[in-house]
């Protein structure tokens, strides 16, 4: 591998990270707060993707108009799948049975799909989808950039709201100790329907993100949730600089392994990573004990 | 110091703070925990429960907070009856509750920590008074208040947890086993934080399975079995109470040489 390609590979991680960190974020969220594996994530973030392309045709407008929207709907939907569903499951096999509940949420948001778009592949064409410019020998497509840049600022803007608002002090609060929580008046259940509510509307901004760059089909949800809850416990449930520095890293990682060893075998690095991590250090490498950073 | 409060100084007349009138409570569908418990809590006092494992200390103290409701029975703050509300109801009308282990917000600063246990007051001015106080009656809190709570000591993080619990002045506070895990001497300092929230004007619940270790502390006692309160009276009288000190204190009162 010569140095411009190293060079462009690493350029080309550093993006794929960012979309990651912002497409895990909301996993390690509903984890972090109320010990909810979310595998309708990735489907939601299918969904919302399918929704700016859909935004785009209707209107010729640019999808990324399409959050003012779907920002709000997934927050409300979030809000409403956490105190109307979740909720109602057993405490005490909580986690597991939240993934069989949300692996149905999954099945059924890829079935609408495919009923009101059909399987056919989508793709949304934008003035600027074959833009690219030079940096420093690199070549970077507008449309990767405007994903990154977009992940960025929905990250730090996530991280403002956890670090700066009441609202993220009762939400930490909940996290490290939810009945100590209760006990000095915050209103737990509406904390962890509002973090909810939060995790769905940052997959509305992945979602987007994706769709310019992206084809979509009905059933891409699948090969996103794997590496994605991988990246979470890499990280360290719960925590999302955490996440965020491991969804750089595994992007870097797979955006160089895929000069050697095709897209395929690239893929295999999160579950690698996964095994290691569940052997050597569980907590996660970047989140310290589970679930409690941020 | 419990002597002084006992010469004369009980006050049958003065209103309790907090009543559990012939409460029952449980968990789920199991058996009843609680079954026709009744217990007050005058103003300016310590009150003691102690009893066996499983007798339902705890879960007095949950029913009093509002972290569990109770099937029977009334629970009444100050003369206005709360029953059946939930925390945030129960810390408004002047209840805290300080939970067994630790409960300290772990990865947030002592401050942080702190300043959460005002999270249901406005006032400023008033939240800053509070600070105030607390950091006097427990200075090791003032001394690390910018440090992460979690990487305090046991001692020193349930002093952290007594501070954010008087955040909003309550007229009970909860105390649920505070001397669980630590060591003699910390307990020792654990049990004056105690008696000096009481003299501050703060009435005490307090659970502990060091019972013989409690009623010097407390003004009065409670024996707890099976779900209700089997014996209760002055501290000072159930400590020298030889029946009592076999069954329930492990092993003969002390000589009060």
């Amino acid at each position: 591998m010569d140095g411009t390609l190293l060079f462009q590979s690493l350029v080309l991680g550093v993006l794929l990270g960012g979309l990651y960190a912002i497409l895990a974020a909301g996993l390690t969220l509903y984890f972090g707060v109320m010990r909810v594996v979310m595998i309708a994530h990735a489907a939601f973030v299918i969904l919302a993707a399918y929704l700016a392309w859909w935004f785009h045709r209707e209107t010729g407008l640019d999808p990324l108009f399409s959050m003012v929207l779907t920002v709000p709907l997934f927050f409300v939907i979030g809000v409403l799948i956490q105190r109307v569903l979740i909720t109602r499951l057993r405490p005490a096999t909580l986690t597991m049975m939240s993934v069989l509940l949300t692996f149905a949420i999954a099945l059924l948001i890829e079935g609408l799909l495919g009923l009101f778009w059909s399987g056919t592949q989508r793709r949304v064409q934008l003035s600027y989808s074959g833009d690219n410019f030079e940096f420093f020998g690199a070549r970077i497509a507008v449309v990767k950039l405007i994903a990154f840049g977009l992940a960025v600022l929905s990250l730090a803007l996530l991280f403002l709201l956890m670090k700066k608002t009441r609202f993220g002090l009762a939400l930490r609060a909940t996290i490290q100790h939810r009945e100590a929580a209760q006990l000095v008046g915050i209103r737990t259940d509406w904390v962890a329907g509002i973090g909810f509510g939060i995790g769905l509307a940052t997959a509305a901004i992945g979602g987007t993100a994706l769709s310019l760059d992206a084809t979509i089909y009905p059933s891409l949800h699948w090969s996103w949730i794997g590496p994605l809850m991988a990246i979470i416990v890499v990280g360290g449930l719960g925590s999302i600089p955490g996440t965020a520095i491991a969804a750089l890293v595994l992007g870097v990682g797979q955006s160089l392994l895929q000069v050697e060893l095709g897209t395929t075998w690239a893929q295999t690095l999160f579950y690698v990573a996964l095994f290691l991590t569940l052997m050597l250090r569980p907590q996660g490498f970047f989140g310290g004990r589970l679930a409690q950073r941020f | 110091m419990a002597s002084e409060e006992k010469d004369g100084t009980t006050r049958p007349a003065e209103r309790p703070l907090l009543v559990l009138d012939d409460v029952y409570a449980g968990y789920g569908r199991a058996a009843m925990v609680l079954r026709g418990l009744s217990v007050k809590v005058p103003p300016r006092t310590v009150v003691c429960l102690v009893g066996p494992n499983g007798a339902g200390k705890s879960t007095v103290l949950k029913v009093a907070s509002g972290l569990l409701r109770p099937r029977e029975g009334r629970v009444v703050v100050d003369g206005s009856d709360v029953t059946g509300q939930g925390p945030q109801q129960m810390l408004r009308s002047g209840l805290a509750h300080v939970l067994q282990g630790h409960s300290v917000f772990r990865e947030m600063t002592v401050e942080e920590n702190v300043l959460l246990g005002a999270y249901t007051l406005r006032d400023r001015a008033r939240i800053a008074e509070r600070v105030a106080f607390v950091q006097e009656l427990f200075p090791i809190v003032g001394e690390r208040w910018k440090q992460l709570a979690g990487l305090l000591s046991g001692g020193q993080q349930k002093q952290v947890e007594f501070a954010r619990s008087l955040m909003i002045d309550p007229k009970v506070v909860l105390l649920d086993e505070p001397s669980m895990g630590l060591d003699p001497k910390t307990t020792a300092t654990v049990f004056q934080q105690i008696t000096r929230m009481r003299d501050a004007g703060t009435a005490v619940l307090l659970v502990e399975q060091n019972a013989r270790r409690a009623l010097e502390t407390a003004d009065l006692g409670c024996v707890l079995d099976l779900g209700r309160v089997h014996i209760s009276g002055p501290a000072a009288e159930l400590l020298a109470d030889q029946r009592l000190s076999e069954l329930y204190l492990g092993g003969r009162p002390r000589s009060t040489a």
